[in-house]
């Protein structure tokens, strides 16, 4: 496959509302897992989340962004949009050309907006000014507008593994020749939606999450957004390279609507579809971003295929234990600190980690490292099996 | 509590089952009392076993917050109903 | 690009699944046009229970494409603006009902949108690619490109693609409050006589497998064009190159013309119907689906039962031409910002 570099990156999370922010805080080993300020639901004080800090009027004071019916998903995928095109140095022109794409991801759209969307749904009266902002594809169509891009533009949901598709799916059109640069990403936001359907599956934890720790026991919801720039070769000169998307597979578990089989088929197979699409072999792989969710099921499932895949397991990790599980924004932001580590050559600890699964005896990274890194590999998995690997290596 | 209200608990067990799960062609009569709810048996899976928990909490006030404990009385209509009659609310 | 199609299904509001019949019209019902539904032999009982009607369509169309083959698809990519709404207005409803206290999750699985996708891997045990695009009006045409990209990356690997959406109690409320549905009751024909704004509900499924294997297949599709643009001049200024580059100085033998009677739409179709020339007849298909996201979906399947059969339904006759049908170019334009030209061609002369 011809080469695809990053050349931009953009990312707001709990742990802060830019990349260098978010750098910092995984250096420092912050989390942004706490009780909710912002976002108002009976599980505000009872259960711990990865809410961004700012609110959703402050984000569109701050983003000059008023226009009516806008929701906390899409401002959050604006203010990282803004930041990884100006990261990558393009001007308007680069923006709206028809060669440039647009592929984003998400899983609640508007829904973060329960109430108003349960009013919407049931009134026979004036509708909210939100009536067009409730599905996944209204954070695009408003992006679309407001830039005024004329390229391929999709919305992809996968679930957890929406974003890190996302990212595929740029690439290829690269590849393909429907585009010569994307701007490709995730966003969500925390929503009851989410909240309440997680908690009815008993994955939320009422503790800070311990991903592959033995007394793990389930997953913290966060919210977030992350946008990076593929570019091809041809942009090599004119701007600064990040890494290369060297491979990427999708492969479906096929076992159960909301967990993975016992072996990890799924991830098993999109870990080894991403090193054969890089032409890798698992030893060449420097470090990896595991899904590692904090859930029982995922955390022991994805040991397994590691252990199934790689001789030697690599260092490994869960940035989830710091931005909590951001969804559809997980697969993009994760493939953010993924750069991080092969651009600044470090690797960010795990939190909340004391012991190893005793079926799989393996220890995440659990302190910062600075080590020569040279291809690092960000798991996604989602709900209906849908698993993703991205690898990413040093230019 | 007598045969009879046992016997009744039973009925009304097995067809707010069927009606909460959904079950299609399956009749509350076709339920027996012994027979395993979940892998054989009726081939219920996880999901329907987070859904009996709600379905307890909403019908009989007993709250499990542990799907593991769940699990230990998510037997058949049998484990059910004599739960049911130890630790009901209402 | 280039897709050929060897086989589809489709199950809609007309006669498309089993015996098919698309010369007899069935009208809308309380101004909406929702599929007949099969009686899903194929899906076990255990498993319908849990199925909102997207996903059981979604699924009850793939299953018989899957069945029966020696190889597993090696993709499966589906099109959905919505996925499960029924489910995801049910769980909704459960949040505010028990006042977010302890709620039945099977709702909130079965909403995600993913679930077509991962119901029909999961039922077919098929651990390859798997992908739901959710673009809107651009949802099935986003899944084409993806298969067309996958077909030609690997020549001897097919593929499952789709488009699946059902009209719920939810999208269909907060589409009439956003003015997208008429108030005059329509059945059928009549849709296209209004000079008001809206359309009429719809919903719908079709599936197809394709590769880039032209022997003995049905149909190519030989381009898709994705554009987001509010403006009619700027979307035939697009048509002008797609027609130029994809045709040279030939039109199609058919246009597939959107038109769903929304007169705040009339523009683009105008617009795109005013390149063809009398050659081209000038078709209609939405008094047969009504108006939804992933429409297209159906468009092509209607597109490949024309090229395959050399018939066209009078009822969707807007303009005669020349009589050929071994091309057709469908325009579609979804809430005058999506828009999509789809061109397939015969496969045989």
């Amino acid at each position: 496959m011809s080469r695809i570099f990053v050349t931009g990156m953009g990312a707001i999370s709990a742990i802060g509302n830019s990349v260098a922010g978010n750098r910092a805080a995984l250096i420092e080993g912050r989390t942004g897992i706490g009780p909710l300020r912002q976002f108002n639901t009976r599980y505000a004080d009872l259960l711990p989340f990865g809410e961004v800090e700012i609110s959703t009027a402050s984000l569109a004071d701050k983003l000059s962004a008023h226009e009516p019916g806008l929701t906390r998903t899409s401002l959050l995928a604006l203010h990282a949009f803004e930041e990884a095109v100006a990261d990558a140095g393009w001007d308007e022109a680069i923006v709206q050309s028809s060669d440039t794409a647009l592929i984003g991801a998400n899983t609640v759209g508007g829904m973060c907006l329960t109430d108003e969307l349960y009013r919407d749904a049931n009134s026979r009266e004036a509708g909210s000014p939100y009536l067009a902002s409730y599905d996944a594809a209204s954070v695009n169509l408003y992006l679309q507008k407001r830039f005024g891009l004329t390229g391929i533009i999709n919305t992809i949901n996968t679930a957890c593994s929406s974003s890190a598709n996302a990212i595929a799916y740029g690439a290829r059109l690269i590849q393909h020749g429907f585009a010569k640069r994307a701007i490709v990403g995730g966003t969500d936001s925390l929503a009851k939606f989410t909240i309440n359907g997680f908690n009815a599956l008993h994955i939320l934890s009422a503790k800070p999450c311990a991903p592959f720790d033995q007394d793990r026991n389930g997953l913290n919801l966060g919210e977030g957004a992350a946008f990076i720039i593929l570019e091809n070769e041809t942009a090599l000169k004119e701007r600064k390279t990040y890494a290369i998307l060297s491979g990427h597979a999708n492969s479906n578990d096929a076992f159960h609507p909301s967990s993975i089989s016992d072996e990890g088929e799924g991830p098993y197979r999109s870990m080894k579809g991403a090193l054969e699409l890089a032409a890798l072999r698992p030893g060449d792989i420097s470090f990896i971003n595991a899904h590692g969710t904090g859930t029982e099921n995922n955390d022991l499932t994805e040991s397994r295929a590691m252990l199934r895949l790689f001789e030697k397991v690599p260092p490994f990790a869960s940035t989830k234990s710091n931005t909590g599980h951001t969804l559809g924004a997980a697969g993009a932001l994760e493939a953010v600190f993924s750069i991080l580590n092969l651009y600044h050559q470090e690797i960010y600890p795990a939190q909340n980690w004391q012991q190893p699964i005793p079926e799989t005896g393996l220890r995440p990274v659990h302190a910062y490292q600075q080590l020569p890194l040279q291809h690092v590999m960000s798991n996604s998995f989602g709900f209906g099996g849908n698993c993703t690997s991205l690898v990413f290596s040093a230019c | 509590m007598n045969n009879t209200d046992t016997e009744q608990l039973k009925q009304q067990l097995k067809q707010q089952i069927v009606t909460f799960l959904n079950l299609i062609n399956v009749k509350p009569e076709d339920i027996k009392d012994d027979e395993p709810l979940f892998g054989s048996g009726l081939g219920l899976d996880s999901i329907d076993s987070l859904e009996l928990i709600v379905l307890l909490s909403r019908e009989y006030g007993i709250n499990i917050q542990d799907p593991k404990e769940g699990r230990k009385v998510l037997v058949d209509i049998n484990t059910i109903a004599d739960y049911i009659q130890k630790h009901r609310t209402k | 690009m280039l897709l050929y199609v060897h086989q589809s299904s489709c199950i809609s509001p007309q006669q498309t699944f089993g015996a098919k019949d698309l010369d007899s019209l069935q009208p809308a019902v309380n101004n909406a046009f929702r599929i007949i539904e099969p009686s899903y032999e194929g899906i076990p009982t255990g498993i319908l229970r849990r199925m909102g009607k997207a996903v059981r369509m979604g699924t009850g169309a793939a299953l018989p494409l899957l069945r029966n083959r020696a190889t597993p698809v090696d993709g499966i990519i589906i099109g959905t603006a919505n996925g499960g709404m029924e489910d995801c207005i049910k769980f909704l409803n459960q949040i505010i009902e028990y006042q977010e206290g302890m709620l039945t999750p099977t709702n909130f699985v079965q909403s995600t949108t993913n679930a077509i996708a991962s119901q029909i891997g999961l039922m077919t045990s098929n651990r390859n690619y798997n992908i739901t695009h959710v673009q809107r009006g651009l949802a099935f045409e986003n899944a084409l490109l993806d298969a067309a990209m996958l077909a030609a990356d690997h020549k001897a690997q097919s593929f499952l693609v789709g488009g699946v959406d059902e009209i719920s109690a939810y999208n269909y409320n907060i589409d009439l409050l956003d003015g997208w549905f008429k108030q005059e009751t329509i059945t059928g024909n009549d849709l296209y006589s209004y000079d008001t704004p809206g359309s009429i509900a719809g919903e719908g499924c079709a599936m197809f497998l394709v590769n880039s294997h032209p022997d003995e297949a049905v149909a190519c599709i030989k381009a898709v064009e994705i554009i987001h643009s509010s403006d009619p001049a700027w979307v035939a200024a697009a048509l002008d190159r797609f027609l130029l580059h994809h045709l040279g100085t030939q039109q199609p033998a058919v246009f597939m013309s959107g038109e769903d009677g929304d007169s705040r739409l009339h523009a683009f179709y105008q617009a795109c119907e005013s390149k063809m020339n009398a050659q081209a007849s000038v078709l209609r298909f939405k008094h047969m689906t009504g108006e939804y996201a992933t429409v297209s979906a159906i468009a092509v399947w209607i597109a490949c039962q024309i090229i395959d059969s050399a018939h066209i339904p009078t009822h969707m006759v807007k303009r005669s031409g020349g009589g050929r049908t071994n091309s057709v170019l469908i325009y579609n334009c979804h809430k005058e910002q999506q828009h999509s030209f789809i061109l397939l061609e015969a496969v045989r002369p």
